[in-house]
C-alpha cells in the first residue's frame, strides 16, 4: 500500500494546471522533432533542453520526460510510415513499414501507440516498486564497486550502440578523456585547458551533445541528398476487434522484456526492442507472420521499448549512474537544477521523484489521446523540405549553445564539435558511448581515486569486494566472448580475412544494428 | 597501410588521441596509486585507449576495407555560418547573425533561392522574438 500511498503523493504535484502544461508540451514538442530525419531522442533532448532552463525545477523535469517519450514516438511514426531509423526504433522499420506497404498505416501507428501505453503502464509499477529499494542497494555500493559498475557501463553501451566492442570501448574512453577538461577537483590543478579560461570549468555537455548529434547529422544529411518522399497515403486509426485482441499479449510480453532490459546496465529502448521482437518470433501465435507486416511485430518492440524507456530511470535516480546516453543527458539536467541524482533523490526530493513517475503515466495518456489521433497532421511536418528546415535546426543548435551562458563563445565550442563530430561520423564511430563517457568521467574518476586511497594503492579492493567482482567479472566475460567470436570468424573463413556483410555503413544505419540484433537476441535467450 | 581504409584510419585516430592526452599528462603530478596526482588517471585511460588503438590497427588487417568516403564541402559551409553568426551577432546584432546563418547555410543545400531565404530568414526572426519575449532568454537580437 505504501506504493499506492507514494503515487498519490506523485499525482498530487504532477496533476498542477502548470506541470499538466508542460507535460503536454514536451510530449507535443517531442514528437514533431523527432520526426525529423536524423533527430533520435539524443539530439531532439539536447535540442530542447536549453528551454527548460527558465522553468522551475518540478515542471522542467516532467517536461524534459515529456520531450524523451514523445521523440520515442515520434521516431517510431517516421520509421513506420517512411522507413526512416532512429536508434529507438530500428525493429519499428521492418513490420511498421511492411504494414504501411500493405495499406495498413493507420493500424500500425495504432498498435504503437497502444502498446506504448501498455508498456509503460507496466513499466510504471516496476518503477515505482523497484527504485525505492533499488535505492537500498544504492547505500552498499563504496568507490570501487561504482568504478566496476560504470566500467560495465560502457562495455554493455558500446557494444548495444555500435555492435562492436572495440569502437563503442574507444569512443566511450574518448569522452572520458573529454571530461578530464578543466580544473582537476582534488588539486586544483587546470588540466587540458590550453590556457583558454573558458574550459577551466571543462567543456560544455550541450556543446558536446548539439555539437556531435545536431551539426554533424545535418552535414550527414546534406551530403547524402537523400529526398524524402512524404508520406501521403490514407490513415485508418480505429481496429477491429479481432485486431485489437491481437495487440495485447504481444504488448505485455514486451512490456516484462522492456522493464526488465532497461534496469540493467547499457540497457535501454535499443536493446529492448530487439530482444522482444526475437521473443515475439519464437513465442507468439501468429509468428510465421512476423516480418511480413503483422500487428505483433510492432505491439512487442513498441512495448518494449517505451517500458524500457521508462525503467531505465532506475539505475540513475537509485544508484546514481546512468546507464545510457539519454539517462546521461537527463543526469546533466537533473544536476543544472541542483539535484545530484542518487540513493538520496528519493528520500529528500520525494516530490520530484514520485512527481516524475506519476507525470511518466500521464505523459503516457497525453501521448494515447492527443499523438495517437492526431498524427496525420504531425506528418505534415514531412512536406517541409530540407532545405528549409536544415537552418532553422541550425539556429536551434546555436541558440541553445548560447542560453546556457548566454555566452556567444560557446557556438564556436559547439562549431569545433559539430567538426569532431562529423570525423567520427565519417570513421565510423558512435558518438553514443563517447557521450556517457563525457558524464560518467570525472565520477569514475573520483571513484576510483577514492578507492584507491582506501585500498591503500592496491587493486586487490576490485576483486574483494563482492558487488565489483561480480560486475568485472561480467565485464571478462562479455570481453572473452567477444574475441572468442572474432578468432572463430577468423579460422572459420578460408582465406583467414574477415568479409563485412555490409557491416557497419556510416551512410545506412540499418545494418549495423543488425548485428547488434543477432548478439541481443543471443543475450535475450542467454538470460 | 592503406589510408583510404577507415577501418585503418580510425585506429590511428585512437592512438594519436591517446598520444596527446597521454603525453600531456606528464605534465601534471602523477602521484603514486594510494595517492594519486592529477596525472595518473588520464595517463591510464589514454594507455587503455592506446591499447584500443593498436588492437583497431591489427583489426584492419584482417576485415575486408571498408573506403573512407567524404566531402568537406558541406561541412565548411556550415562551420563557416555558424562562426559567422556567433561573430555577427557579438559585434552587431543577433538579426544581422541569423539572416548570414540562412543565407550561408543554405549554399550547402541542393537548390538555392534569395525569396525561399528571405522567407525562412524572416520565420526564424519571428522564433527568436518570441524565444526573448515568452521564453526569457537574453538574445541581442538588436
Amino acid at each position: 500500500m505504501d506504493v499506492l500511498h507514494n503515487l498519490a503523493f506523485g499525482f498530487e504535484h504532477a496533476l498542477t494546471l502548470q506541470n499538466l502544461m508542460y507535460c503536454a508540451l514536451g510530449c507535443t514538442v517531442g514528437t514533431l522533432i523527432g520526426l525529423l530525419p536524423g533527430l533520435g531522442p539524443l539530439s531532439t533532448i539536447s535540442l530542447l533542453l536549453p528551454l527548460t532552463y527558465s522553468i522551475p525545477t518540478g515542471g522542467a523535469l516532467i517536461m524534459l520526460a515529456g520531450i524523451y517519450y514523445g521523440a520515442q514516438y515520434g521516431d517510431s511514426v517516421s520509421a513506420i510510415t517512411m522507413k526512416i531509423p532512429h536508434a529507438s526504433s530500428i525493429v519499428a522499420c521492418i513490420d511498421g513499414y511492411q504494414m504501411t506497404l500493405k495499406g495498413k498505416t493507420g493500424l500500425a501507428l495504432f498498435t504503437a501507440g497502444v502498446s506504448s501505453f501498455i508498456g509503460g503502464t507496466v513499466a510504471i509499477v516496476v518503477l515505482s516498486t523497484m527504485a525505492p529499494a533499488l535505492g537500498e542497494v544504492g547505500f552498499l555500493f563504496g568507490p570501487a564497486d561504482y568504478c566496476a559498475l560504470m566500467l560495465l557501463g560502457f562495455f554493455c553501451v558500446s557494444f548495444v550502440s555500435s555492435g562492436s566492442l572495440l569502437n563503442g570501448l574507444a569512443m566511450a574512453m574518448v569522452g572520458v578523456l573529454l571530461g578530464m577538461v578543466g580544473t582537476d577537483v582534488n588539486s586544483g590543478t587546470a588540466r587540458y585547458t590550453m590556457n583558454l579560461p573558458f574550459l577551466m570549468d571543462g567543456i560544455g555537455l550541450i556543446s558536446i551533445a548539439l555539437g556531435c548529434f545536431g551539426i554533424a547529422e545535418v552535414v550527414k544529411n546534406l551530403d547524402n541528398k537523400n529526398v524524402l518522399t512524404p508520406f501521403n497515403g490514407k490513415i485508418k486509426l480505429m481496429p477491429t476487434w479481432p485486431e485489437f485482441k491481437r495487440i495485447i499479449p504481444s504488448a505485455l510480453r514486451g512490456s516484462v522484456i522492456g522493464s526488465v532490459l532497461g534496469i540493467l546496465p547499457g540497457g535501454g529502448p535499443t536493446i529492448a526492442q530487439f530482444a522482444a521482437y526475437a521473443a515475439d518470433k519464437k513465442l507468439s501465435k501468429y509468428k510465421h507472420e512476423i516480418g511480413t507486416g503483422c500487428i505483433e511485430g510492432v505491439a512487442g518492440q513498441a512495448a518494449a521499448d517505451e517500458a524500457a524507456a521508462r525503467t531505465s530511470f532506475i539505475p540513475l535516480m537509485a544508484i546514481g549512474i546512468p546507464e545510457n546516453a539519454v539517462m546521461a543527458l537527463m543526469m546533466a539536467a537533473f544536476v543544472v537544477k541542483g539535484i545530484q541524482p542518487g540513493p538520496n533523490m528519493i528520500g529528500t526530493h520525494p516530490d520530484l521523484f514520485w512527481g516524475l513517475v506519476a507525470s511518466m503515466w500521464i505523459g503516457n495518456c497525453f501521448l494515447l489521446i492527443l499523438n495517437v489521433p492526431l498524427v496525420r497532421y504531425w506528418l505534415s511536418v514531412f512536406k517541409i523540405p530540407y532545405t528549409v528546415l536544415f537552418p532553422a535546426i541550425l539556429f536551434f543548435c546555436c541558440v541553445g549553445t548560447y542560453s546556457i551562458n548566454n555566452s556567444l563563445d560557446d557556438i564556436y565550442t559547439t562549431a569545433v564539435f559539430g567538426f569532431i563530430g562529423y570525423l567520427f561520423l565519417r570513421l565510423d564511430m558512435e558518438a553514443a558511448p563517447l557521450l556517457l563517457g563525457f558524464i560518467l568521467g570525472p565520477m569514475l574518476e573520483e571513484n576510483f581515486r577514492r578507492a584507491m586511497l582506501l585500498s591503500r594503492g592496491s587493486f586487490t579492493v576490485f576483486v574483494n569486494r563482492p558487488i565489483s567482482a561480480t560486475l568485472l567479472g561480467v565485464i571478462g566475460v562479455l570481453a572473452l566472448w567477444q574475441t572468442t567470436v572474432f578468432i572463430l570468424k577468423l579460422i572459420k573463413s578460408p582465406d583467414h580475412h574477415i568479409h563485412t556483410d555490409g557491416h557497419g555503413d556510416a551512410a545506412s544505419k540499418a545494418p549495423a544494428p543488425a548485428t547488434a540484433a543477432a548478439s541481443s537476441g543471443a543475450l535475450a535467450s542467454g538470460e | 597501410m592503406n589510408m583510404n581504409n577507415r577501418n585503418f584510419v580510425r585506429g590511428l585516430c585512437l592512438m594519436a588521441i591517446a598520444l596527446v592526452f597521454g603525453g600531456v599528462s606528464f605534465n601534471y603530478t602523477l602521484g603514486e596509486l594510494s595517492r594519486s596526482g592529477p596525472g595518473l588517471f588520464p595517463l591510464l585511460v589514454s594507455s587503455f585507449l592506446f591499447v584500443i588503438g593498436v588492437l583497431t590497427v591489427v583489426r584492419s588487417h584482417f576485415v575486408d576495407p571498408v573506403p573512407l568516403n567524404y566531402s568537406l564541402k558541406n561541412i565548411s559551409i556550415i562551420l563557416a555560418s555558424l562562426v559567422g553568426f556567433s561573430l555577427l551577432s557579438q559585434f552587431v546584432n543577433m538579426i544581422l547573425g541569423i539572416i548570414f546563418l540562412v543565407f550561408c547555410s543554405t549554399l550547402a543545400g541542393t537548390s538555392y533561392s534569395l525569396v525561399r531565404n528571405v522567407k525562412i530568414s524572416l520565420g526564424l526572426i519571428a522564433v527568436a522574438f518570441a524565444f526573448k519575449h515568452l521564453l526569457g532568454l537574453s538574445l541581442p537580437l538588436y
